[in-house]
C-alpha cells in the first residue's frame, strides 16, 4: 500500500496506553499533533497524521506503542 | 450476512434478539444482536460476567441466585451458537462464585479490583494472564494480539443480566419484552438501590418509571439529599431535581446519567458530600491497574487536587483540577479514567452550594457533626 492510499483513507494514529512508556520521540516527531503532559506522556492533539512523519514514528518508538488504527 | 453454519434456530433467536432490541446490560447498552451475529463468523469463547464489578452493583449475583437455571440456559443458548468454551466470571470469595461452583460450570474466580472485571481484564484473566484490562488494539470478538504480542482467542463478553434477558426472549419473544420499558430502551430491567436506604433492594423493574418509585421501593430515608448513579462511572444528582424524572436516556441526560448497569446509591445526608467524594477517588487512585502512564498518574493526581480545591476552594486550585480532568478522558488502555473524571465534574456541579460554603470558609455538615 502507498503512503499516497493511506492519505486518502484518513486512517488515524493511535496510541497504545499501556506499552507507552512516555519517551516522548513522538512529539518531537509529530510536534504539530502531539505534546507531552507534566509526566511526558503524549497528549494526542489531531489523530490525523502526516502518513510518512506517522511511519516514522511509529518506527522510531522505543516502546511500539503507535499504530494506525485498524492494524 | 449470516454464516452458512448457523442453523435456522439460531438465525431465529438473532432475528428475536433483534427486534426484542435487546441491549448489553453490564453498562454499555450494546446492541446484543449485533455483537451475536459478530461472533457466528468464527469459533468463539464465551465468558458470562457475573462480577457486580462497579460501586453499588449487585443485580449480577442477583440473576446467578434468583435466576439461576434460566441464566445457564441463556448461556448454552450463546455457546451453541459461538461454538465456544462458556465459562462464568464472578468475584474471588464472594457468594456468586460459591453458586456458580456448586452449579457446576466453569468459574473464573476474578479478584476483586474495581477494573478486573472490565471486559478485556476478563479475556485476560480467562488467558492465563493478569486480571488487567488489554489495548482494545484488536477487537477481542475477533482475536488478535495484545501489546506484549501474546495470541488471544476470539472471545466475548457478555454480562449476566443480558444472557438473562437473551434466554427469556428466546422463551416468550420479542412482542413480550417490547411490553415493558420505552421504544428507545426496551424491556424488563434490573435497577439496584442501596446506600441510605431502610432496604436494599435490586428491582425487577423498566425503563420509563419515576426515578422517586425506585427510591420509595427501597424505603430511602426521608432525610436523603443526593444520589450516586452508577458508582464510579457515573454521576451525582440532588433527589429533589431527580425523583420525579422518568428512569431513562432522557430523564438522567440532564445529570450526565445514563441507565448504565442500573445502579442507584443513596448517600448519607450526615455526610459533607464533598468528603464522600474525596473518599471515592481516593478509591479510584489505588484501583489504577498502574498500566497506563496518564491514569497512573492522572488518578492520584485527581485525588490529590480534589482534597486540596475542597479545602480551599481557590480559582487556582480550581484550574488546576480542570487541566487534570481534562487530560484524562480518553487517555488510558481502558475507560476507567474517563468514568472518574465524570464522576469528578459531575461534583463540581451538583454540589456547588457545598463548594461556595466551602469557599466561605464554612461547611454545614462540620456543625451537624459537633451538634
Ligand atoms: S515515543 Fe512511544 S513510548 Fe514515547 S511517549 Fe511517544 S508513544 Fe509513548
Ligand atoms: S487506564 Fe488505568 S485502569 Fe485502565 S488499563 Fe490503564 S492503568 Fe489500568
Amino acid at each position: 500500500m502507498s503512503s499516497g492510499m493511506r492519505a486518502e483513507e484518513i486512517v488515524p494514529l493511535q496510541i497504545d496506553r499501556m506499552a507507552c512508556t512516555g519517551h516522548g520521540v513522538c512529539a518531537q516527531i509529530l510536534p504539530r499533533n502531539l505534546t507531552l503532559d507534566a509526566h511526558g506522556y503524549p497528549i494526542l492533539l489531531d489523530a490525523l497524521v502526516d502518513p510518512d512523519d506517522g511511519d516514522t514514528a511509529i518506527r522510531m518508538c522505543p516502546a511500539r506503542a503507535l499504530y494506525w488504527k485498524g492494524s | 450476512m449470516t454464516p452458512a453454519t448457523l442453523n435456522s434456530t439460531g438465525v431465529q433467536l438473532l432475528d428475536s434478539l433483534e427486534a426484542a432490541g435487546l441491549t448489553g446490560r453490564g453498562g454499555a447498552a450494546f446492541p446484543s444482536a449485533v455483537k451475536l451475529r459478530a461472533l457466528t463468523r468464527r469459533r468463539t469463547g464465551v465468558i458470562v460476567n457475573a462480577c457486580d464489578g462497579e460501586l453499588g452493583a449487585v443485580k449480577d449475583g442477583w440473576v446467578v441466585a434468583n435466576h439461576r437455571d434460566d441464566l445457564l440456559r441463556g448461556a448454552t443458548i450463546v455457546g451453541r451458537l459461538a461454538r465456544g468454551q462458556v465459562s462464568f466470571a464472578a468475584h474471588r470469595g464472594s457468594a456468586t462464585e460459591e453458586r456458580l461452583r456448586r452449579a457446576g460450570v466453569d468459574t473464573l474466580d476474578v479478584p476483586g479490583r474495581y477494573v478486573s472485571s472490565e471486559e478485556s481484564s476478563l479475556i485476560n484473566f480467562a488467558e492465563g494472564g493478569l486480571a488487567r484490562p488489554m489495548t482494545k488494539r484488536p477487537l477481542y470478538i475477533q482475536g488478535g494480539r495484545d501489546s506484549t504480542g501474546r495470541r488471544i482467542p476470539p472471545t466475548v463478553v457478555l454480562n449476566a443480566e443480558t444472557v438473562w434477558r437473551i434466554a427469556q426472549i428466546a422463551e416468550h419473544g420479542p412482542e413480550w419484552f417490547r411490553r415493558y420499558g420505552t421504544a428507545a430502551e426496551p424491556g424488563p430491567r434490573l435497577a439496584s438501590v442501596g446506600g441510605y436506604v431502610g432496604r436494599p433492594v435490586v428491582i425487577e423493574t423498566q425503563a420509563g418509571v419515576p426515578i422517586g418509585d425506585l427510591l420509595a421501593a427501597a424505603h430511602t430515608r426521608s432525610d436523603a439529599e443526593y444520589v450516586l448513579i452508577n458508582g464510579l462511572g457515573g454521576a451525582f444528582a440532588p433527589i429533589v431535581a431527580i425523583t420525579s424524572s422518568p428512569w431513562s436516556r432522557e430523564g438522567l441526560a440532564r445529570f450526565d446519567a445514563r441507565l448504565g448497569p442500573g445502579i442507584i446509591e443513596v448517600l448519607d445526608p450526615r455526610r459533607c458530600p464533598l468528603d464522600i467524594v474525596g473518599d471515592l477517588l481516593s478509591y479510584a487512585s489505588g484501583e489504577s491497574a498502574g498500566q497506563c502512564g496518564p491514569c497512573m498518574f492522572g488518578v492520584p493526581e485527581l485525588s490529590a487536587l480534589w482534597q486540596q480545591f475542597v479545602r480551599s476552594p481557590s480559582a487556582r486550585h480550581r484550574r488546576a483540577l480542570e487541566v487534570n480532568l481534562g487530560l484524562l478522558p480518553g487517555r488510558g488502555g481502558c475507560k476507567f479514567p474517563d468514568g472518574v473524571a465524570g464522576v469528578a465534574r459531575s461534583a463540581l456541579a451538583v454540589f456547588s452550594d457545598h463548594i461556595a460554603e466551602h469557599a466561605a470558609g464554612r461547611c454545614r455538615y462540620a456543625a451537624r457533626r459537633s451538634s
